[in-house]
């Protein structure tokens, strides 16, 4: 099968594409998830890493989260992404599940998980989790829906400036992987892809000589949970000096987001103690939190913190 | 499409591409090792190596392993390396988990063998953590799974060990031959699926099956009320559980709605909707507690109190003084815990078989005898027609002590099918309507006098049982730190939510969050030891010495003071103790009869993990003096001699004794039957060909000085004296991000003689597992508008894993138990109960924040550092 096949199906039946079946399987299990299905194991085109002349690296979405977590290029160049990857979901869910499952895959919002409730997502109207519990919601207001956006490598690639490469009836396209999410207002989807599109690949741009990167996922336990905030930052420095900063964090809003805001504090300062916590702070401006998720405030700041810290120091993220 | 197995080819069907992988290996191929647990890819129960990777087989769909090479449990073969360790080290439990484990373990010490040389030094604790972060053990065999890992990896278990395991059973559950109760398959059995209330409160009016040939059972109570979200209504019945649960969701339910009351402070309102509405309706509340439920007046949807104590009055009146003179040795707090869920790996299951008047039941139980009792009582039969078989038990920590609907379900579906049904709780439903540890809101006042000694107490504690009525935390606080004056009040404030079911040591850890880190806190005040302050409190002297052992300890002694750590990450060190009721079953009885020269074992008790298969063989085998392959255990089936209840800590206690009994007869037996003298050894005689079939009873002797209680009250009686715990708990809070650690805990446990130090051993550790599971993860979340629960799934409701485990070090204390026959009592409750309390007295340590509400929640710790801060 190729992709042109896949695209002929997937508008012929209006069936849903798998991957490595990880979330589709769960979702199938509530109800939430009928197929048919089509897989796309068997399509060439998705599979393998590519390292292009420039030095960007193109990365096949079949590619499994496992393969892009402790592929030793893409860790040297492209550290903030491998270790989001590393540090998501567990090692038999990073085996199965592939990069694109990840970015297309649905949200966690307990309210959408239980065949019980209708919601936005679901068909339905209303979001029973916003006067309802919400301790793990978002604590950005983009839109009616609060769930997360659960995509932690999203949230990677947004601060690589990656494009996502897309196939459909109308041929290849591709744009910057924020447009595959939008501005988060649009309550009855995770993501921005029509039914018969096809994400194909992811493009890094090449790395900036000398950066450093950090990832961080805040739980309250040692492994496996979802992060109740996460954050990547970049920065290059010369000497003591920000040149460069792209920061990026997620498990706060209906879309993995960029602050440009925390970004633009950073570059041209030294980077002191000082510096990192006061453009750390400017991200707090965004947050509009729900009556349980006001924690995120603090945390989505201290997180941002946490990871201009370690890529400052230069460790490599855990 | 065809996929290999274990080395074996199969074609599959091109339908079966997008089932579950797991269902092809358990359902299609018989292959029950793996496991289906969480079907969410959280627990990793259902682990299989594809092409050599480890992967859930629950989100596997068959199409991805289409061509592939598929690797379960079963096709490890025993002798893997892993395999032996798991069995030397005791990695395991119930053993639910346990295939699961092993193959990704194995799949780990391989590839680490490989890139650090075949006798490598052993990994990290961190990386086998990593390595092991996709599987949950709800006993918290963690510990030992970790040493087992890392002794695979060095090249220590290559060959068979000398001695054979200490967990009789180990080899079965390592290699998934094991049969629990979701393994069994009988010829023609059908599929049974629980229709449940989708409503908080309503009444019945009809329940609509379309399809007339559905075998239908009804499950409504007498007043056709249900009274919350997953209440029982009816159970269908089809060949298989695809078509069940098809069958199921036609059901149509019509529903007269009730005004629900979903919050207990909107219950405590005198004008709130009532959950009961008449005097009938409250009799029939399902009860909470273990044994008897006190009687107690209600007012509106609040029962109680039910008042335990002692000098109350004089208790109330001195706090109140204390209180207007501004006595600063008063220390008054409210405490809250969550609701905690038992969730054991293997759910409520059962099949059911009837064969003319004979009923057979398959159940995953902690009590056969109970089922034996229920079943023959409800459909009136004499108990010896009622079969009972639960060979292994995959979890229960008293959820599956009474019988559940399960059970019902099947019997009389069954009946009505004609064929064989099987009932399996599904996650959701284990999570939602299976029993839960009662939430509690506890109100206390703590007094201590001039001398720093006891001067008074009370409690008041408010119950959140949903529907459930029984709560008993305050009252035992009565069996504690002297007889100063004490009011302790206990009152159930019932909701239109799932009910609560007796929880490893009932009421027993929300009892000791509030009173020990109540002490701590007056210790704090009094410028005193935490521990010096208890053990002047406390007379009892089997505790005394557990806090002579703690005191000594090095992490106590050179703990940091108290508040004084100012950085990121804080260590604290905190203390608790508890004490717990000895109960044992005098009735019991052991049968050992001689088959084939092998001594067999029975009794009606059964294992869900905590080790009696292995006890038994012990104290037979010492007593005989035969090896290991001349004894062999059945229990978890009925027929035999009465055994106890696995619940209450009394099991052990029970069984052994009547083990030694039994094999001093079984000795006596054989040896003046003329097979050989007095002065022969016990295998020679088992060779003879007079030994086959010999048989002995042996009863448990009673006590020295006889029970506390006068006599057996549900099969038990309550002896004399208590056991005690002390627990001593460091952790790492990080201050920044709201994460506590618990880094190493000691438990000293005072319990007398210990029967099996190694299994014994592992459920102390399992306990300290739990318990920093209640101290810092697990909540039940219900949706605040239609009481649905929102945590029915293993992502939600948040267990530990083995990243979050401890070094642990168990500390026993054998002595002072000389009236028990035996020399020993219980441990599996006692040695849960003060855990979470010594985790807040950590965090306090660390912090100088007191933790009122469990759980510990980053949320929390960062709002109360904030407050601290200002």
């Amino acid at each position: 099968m190729n992709l042109d096949d896949v695209t002929a199906l997937l508008s012929a039946n209006g069936a849903e594409p798998r991957g490595g079946g990880t979330d589709l399987t769960a979702r199938q299990r509530i109800g939430r998830a009928t197929g048919p299905f089509i897989d796309l194991g068997g399509v060439r085109e998705l599979h393998g890493i590519r390292w292009l002349a420039d030095g960007s690296a193109r990365i096949g979405a079949m590619t499994t989260v496992a393969a892009l977590a402790t592929d030793p290029t893409l860790r040297a160049a492209y550290p903030g992404l491998t270790g989001t990857a590393a540090g998501l979901a567990t090692p038999q869910i990073r085996a199965a599940g592939t990069l694109g499952g990840n970015l297309l895959q649905r949200n966690r919002c307990w309210y959408y998980r239980n065949p019980l409730f209708a919601c936005f997502q679901t068909g339905g109207h209303g979001c029973p989790a916003r006067a309802g519990a919400h301790l793990y919601a978002t604590v950005i207001d983009q839109g009616p829906c609060v769930a997360p956006h659960p995509s932690s490598i999203a949230m990677g690639l947004l601060a690589y400036g990656a494009q996502v490469m897309i196939n459909g009836r109308g041929g290849a396209r591709s744009m910057p992987v924020a447009d595959l999410y939008g501005d988060g207002s649009d309550p009855t989807r995770d993501h921005l892809l029509a039914p018969a599109e096809v994400l194909t690949a992811v493009e890094l741009p090449a790395p900036t000589p000398g950066e450093r990167a950090a990832y961080h996922r805040a739980i309250a336990r040692a492994e496996a949970e979802w992060p109740l905030v996460e954050a990547v930052a970049r920065l290059v420095l010369d000497g003591g000096t920000i040149t460069t900063a792209a920061v990026a964090v997620g498990g706060v809003a209906r879309t993995p987001l960029r602050l440009p805001e925390v970004e633009d504090a950073l570059v041209g300062r030294e980077a002191t103690a000082a510096t990192l916590q006061t453009a750390a702070a400017a991200a707090m401006k965004r947050c509009a939190p729900l009556p349980q998720t006001g924690y995120k405030v603090a945390l989505l700041r201290d997180t941002v913190v946490e990871v201009l810290e370690r890529a400052a120091d230069g460790r490599r993220p855990d | 499409m065809d996929v290999k197995v274990n080395g074996s080819s199969h074609m599959l069907d091109d339908a079966a591409k997008d089932q579950p992988a797991v269902g092809l290996l358990r359902d299609t191929l018989g292959l029950t090792g793996t496991k289906l647990v969480c079907g969410a890819g959280v627990c990793g129960a259902c682990t299989v190596q594809v092409d050599g990777t480890p992967m859930v087989s629950c989100l596997l769909p068959c199409a991805a392993v289409a061509g592939r090479a598929v690797t379960t449990v079963e096709g490890l073969g025993g002798s893997h390396p892993v395999q032996r360790a798991f069995a030397a080290h005791d990695a395991l439990q119930c053993g639910y988990c346990t295939p699961g484990f092993v193959v990704a373990a194995a799949a780990f010490v391989d590839r680490w063998r490989v890139e650090h040389g075949e006798n490598a030094e052993p990994p990290a604790r961190a990386v086998i953590a990593d390595a092991l972060a996709g599987h949950l053990c709800r006993c918290g065999a963690y510990g030992s799974i970790y040493a087992a890992v890392a002794a695979a990896c060095t090249g220590a278990h290559d060959e068979d060990g000398q001695t054979g395991p200490p967990r009789v059973e180990a080899m079965a559950k390592i290699t998934g031959s094991a049969r629990y109760t979701t393994d069994v398959r009988l010829d023609g059995q059908l599929d049974g699926v629980i229709v449940r209330s989708t409503k908080a409160h309503a009444v019945v009016r009809a329940v609509t099956v379309p399809d007339a040939g559905t075998t239908t059972v009804d499950l409504l109570p007498d007043d056709r009320t249900v009274r919350y979200v997953g209440r029982p209504i009816a159970a269908v019945a089809a060949p298989t559980l695809a078509a069940a649960r098809e069958a199921a969701a036609k059901v149509v339910v019509e529903y007269q709605e009730l005004p629900a009351v979903l919050d207990a402070a909107v219950a405590r309102r005198p004008d709130g909707p009532l959950v009961y509405g008449s005097r009938a309706a409250r009799r029939a509340a399902p009860a909470s507690a273990e044994g008897l439920v006190m009687p107690a007046r209600w007012h509106g949807n609040v029962r109680g109190p039910s008042a335990m104590g002692w000098r109350g009055g004089t208790a109330a009146r001195r706090i109140e003084q204390a209180r207007r003179r501004g006595d600063e040795r008063l220390v008054s707090a409210r405490y809250t815990t969550a609701v905690q869920v038992h969730t054991p790996l293997e759910p409520h299951a059962c099949v059911a078989r009837w064969s003319g008047p004979d009923l057979h039941i398959w159940v995953s139980s902690q009590a056969v005898g109970m089922v034996v009792e229920a079943a023959s009582a409800r459909w009136k039969l004499p108990p010896e027609r009622v079969h009972v078989v639960a060979e292994h038990v995959g979890g229960g920590f008293g959820a599956k002590v009474k019988p559940t609907v399960e059970l019902v379900a099947a019997v009389e579906l069954a009946r009505a099918a004609g064929a064989p049904v099987r009932v399996v709780l599904d996650r959701a439903e284990e999570l939602t309507d299976a029993g839960n540890r009662p939430g509690t809101e506890v109100e206390l006042n703590l007094l201590a006098d001039d001398d720093g000694r006891l001067a008074a107490l009370t409690m008041d504690v408010y119950g959140d049982g949903g529907v459930s009525t029984g709560s008993s935390v305050a009252a035992l606080a009565r069996l504690i730190y002297g007889n100063a004056p004490r009011r302790l009040r206990d009152f159930d404030v019932v909701t239109n939510l799932p009910p609560g079911t007796p929880f490893r040591g009932p009421g027993g850890p929300p009892m000791a969050w509030a009173l020990e880190q109540a002490i701590d806190e007056l210790a704090q005040r009094l410028g005193d030891d935490p521990i010096a302050l208890r053990r002047r409190w406390d007379g009892n002297a089997k505790r005394r010495a557990l806090y002579d052992w703690a005191a000594a300890l090095p992490v106590w002694a050179q703990r940091p003071p108290p508040g004084s750590q100012t950085g990121r990450f804080r260590r604290g060190v905190g203390v608790a103790a508890a004490n717990w009721l000895y109960l044992v079953d005098p009735g019991t009885e052991v049968e050992l009869t001689v088959e084939d020269g092998v001594v067999v074992a029975r009794t009606g008790t059964q294992d869900m993990g905590t080790g009696i298969r292995s006890v038994i063989s012990g104290v037979v085998r010492a007593d005989l003096g035969l090896p290991p392959d001349r004894v062999r255990v059945e229990v978890g089936r009925t027929g035999t001699v009465h055994g106890p209840a696995s619940g209450g800590s009394r099991t052990t206690t029970s069984v052994a004794p009547a083990a030694r009994d039994a094999a001093r007869r079984l000795r006596a037996a054989l040896t003046s039957g003329g097979t050989g003298g007095a002065g022969g050894s016990i295998v020679g005689l088992l060779d003879g060909s007079a030994a086959d079939g010999v048989r002995a009873v042996g009863r448990r002797p009673r006590d020295r000085r006889g029970y506390f209680t006068p006599f057996s009250m549900g099969g038990v009686r309550i002896g004399r004296g208590f056991s005690g715990a002390v627990h001593v708990t460091e952790v790492e809070v990080d201050t920044r991000l709201g994460r506590i650690r618990a880094t190493r805990v000691w438990g000293g446990i005072a319990a007398g003689h210990i029967y099996s130090e190694r299994l014994a051993r592992s459920q102390c550790e399992g306990s300290i597992v739990q318990g920093i599971g209640f101290a810092l993860y697990e909540q039940r979340h219900v949706d605040p508008a239609t009481g649905i629960v929102l945590t029915d799934n293993l992502e939600d409701y948040r267990i530990p894993g083995i990243g979050d485990t401890p070094e642990i070090e168990i500390h026993f204390h054998r002595d002072g138990w000389d009236h028990v026959t035996g020399g020993g009592v219980g441990l599996g409750e006692v040695a849960t109960l003060s855990v979470a309390a010594s985790v807040g007295n950590a965090v306090h340590a660390a912090t100088g924040w007191r933790p009122l509400d469990l759980p510990i929640r980053p949320d929390r710790l960062l709002a109360g550092l904030a407050g601290v801060a200002r």
